[in-house]
């Protein structure tokens, strides 16, 4: 029971994500039939929706945009800073922090991971590990989305009796770049919202924000 | 991402042979039902009206989910997957850049 609490945040989030995809999967389902009906053809079964190019693209081009959001932030927050935010870190500590500060190299505790501790490249690996993935996660999601978007999109081409597109060809159609920057659109509005919100607004109890009598200007204080 | 699809140009080629050889009752049973709707009645007579080529032997597939064209040298036929299998779409199609293609026959 405590380990569940322990890692209830964890367990939450990733439940309610398979839980969440489901019911994508029924309404994508649902509407992919309705098209179906509508354009005189038979409904598909679930599992052929699911094996589908217009899932794939439906799943792949939300996923790319948040793997973009997170991979950005983490990235970004490094270099640039937001005076009052939480989330920021203060005005002068840009950058890359010291190996003392990061406690790698000669600096690692006995509870560091076992590469803080190297020297090479695996200690540079653990250093950017975390927005490596995320940034490879949004290449291999963007590239899912671009090729199932097109074969998504050429069956919709077909429907209207009009040629279908290459891969190529497909990543300079208006379908492509419209799936693409509303997604992106969101997710930059996210961010933003929660960096310049988090100054003046408090969530009490939540490591996401400031103590509640925290002064609008601390800057890197977590509540 | 493309794949030919034997299937798909198999139900094209048999469909514009029927024609060819004046087999309209077979043609017809190609249609796609919403297609077969838009031919006058009777169908086997009026399809064998329409302006479409005998099969060349070469042809290109292409399949996209539940949807497939199928190009001959002459015209083009688009096809949709039924749970018997691919019916044809629409036939005698030709392009028109970036307008759907023109069809001699299609469903509405």
């Amino acid at each position: 029971m405590k380990r569940i609490r322990d890692n209830s945040l964890g367990l939450f989030f990733g439940l309610l994500f398979l839980i969440v995809l489901v019911g994508q999967a029924f309404a994508g389902h649902a509407d992919f039939n309705q098209q179906q009906m509508a354009a005189g053809m038979e409904p598909v079964t679930l599992g052929r929706y699911l094996t589908s190019a217009s899932f794939a693209a439906d799943v792949s081009e939300n996923w790319q945009s948040e793997y973009l959001q997170f991979f950005l932030y983490i990235l970004l927050t490094v270099w640039l800073v937001q005076r009052g935010s939480p989330e920021s870190k203060k005005p002068g500590e840009q950058g890359r922090d010291s190996d003392e500060k990061q406690k790698v190299g000669a600096y690692a505790t006995a509870e560091s991971p076992s590469w803080a501790h190297r020297r090479g490249f695996r200690p540079a690996l653990l250093s950017n590990s975390l927005g490596l993935v995320m940034g490879l996660i949004f290449v291999a999601s963007w590239l899912t989305q671009s090729v199932a978007g097109a074969a998504a999109f050429n069956e919709e081409q077909l429907r209207g009796l009009q040629a279908p597109v290459t891969w190529a060809e497909y990543l300079t159609e208006p379908d492509f770049w419209n799936r693409t920057l509303q997604n992106w659109q969101s997710e930059l509005l996210a961010v933003a919202s929660m960096v310049i919100l988090s100054i003046y607004l408090r969530q009490r109890g939540s490591p996401e924000s400031k103590p509640v009598g925290s002064p609008h200007d601390a800057t890197g204080v977590e509540g | 991402m493309r794949r030919a699809d034997g299937a798909a140009e198999d139900t094209a080629r048999r469909f514009l042979q029927a024609v060819a050889d004046g087999d309209g009752q077979a043609a017809c049973r190609a249609l796609a039902p919403r297609t077969a709707e838009e031919i006058d009645a009777p169908c086997a007579e009026s399809i064998l009206g329409e302006s479409l080529a005998a099969p060349s032997p070469r042809a290109t597939t292409e399949v996209y989910g539940q949807r497939a064209l199928v190009t001959f040298d002459g015209d083009a036929v688009f096809l949709a997957v039924f749970p018997d299998g691919w019916r044809v779409v629409a036939a005698g199609c030709t392009p028109r850049g970036e307008q759907p293609y023109d069809c001699a026959v299609q469903g509405g």
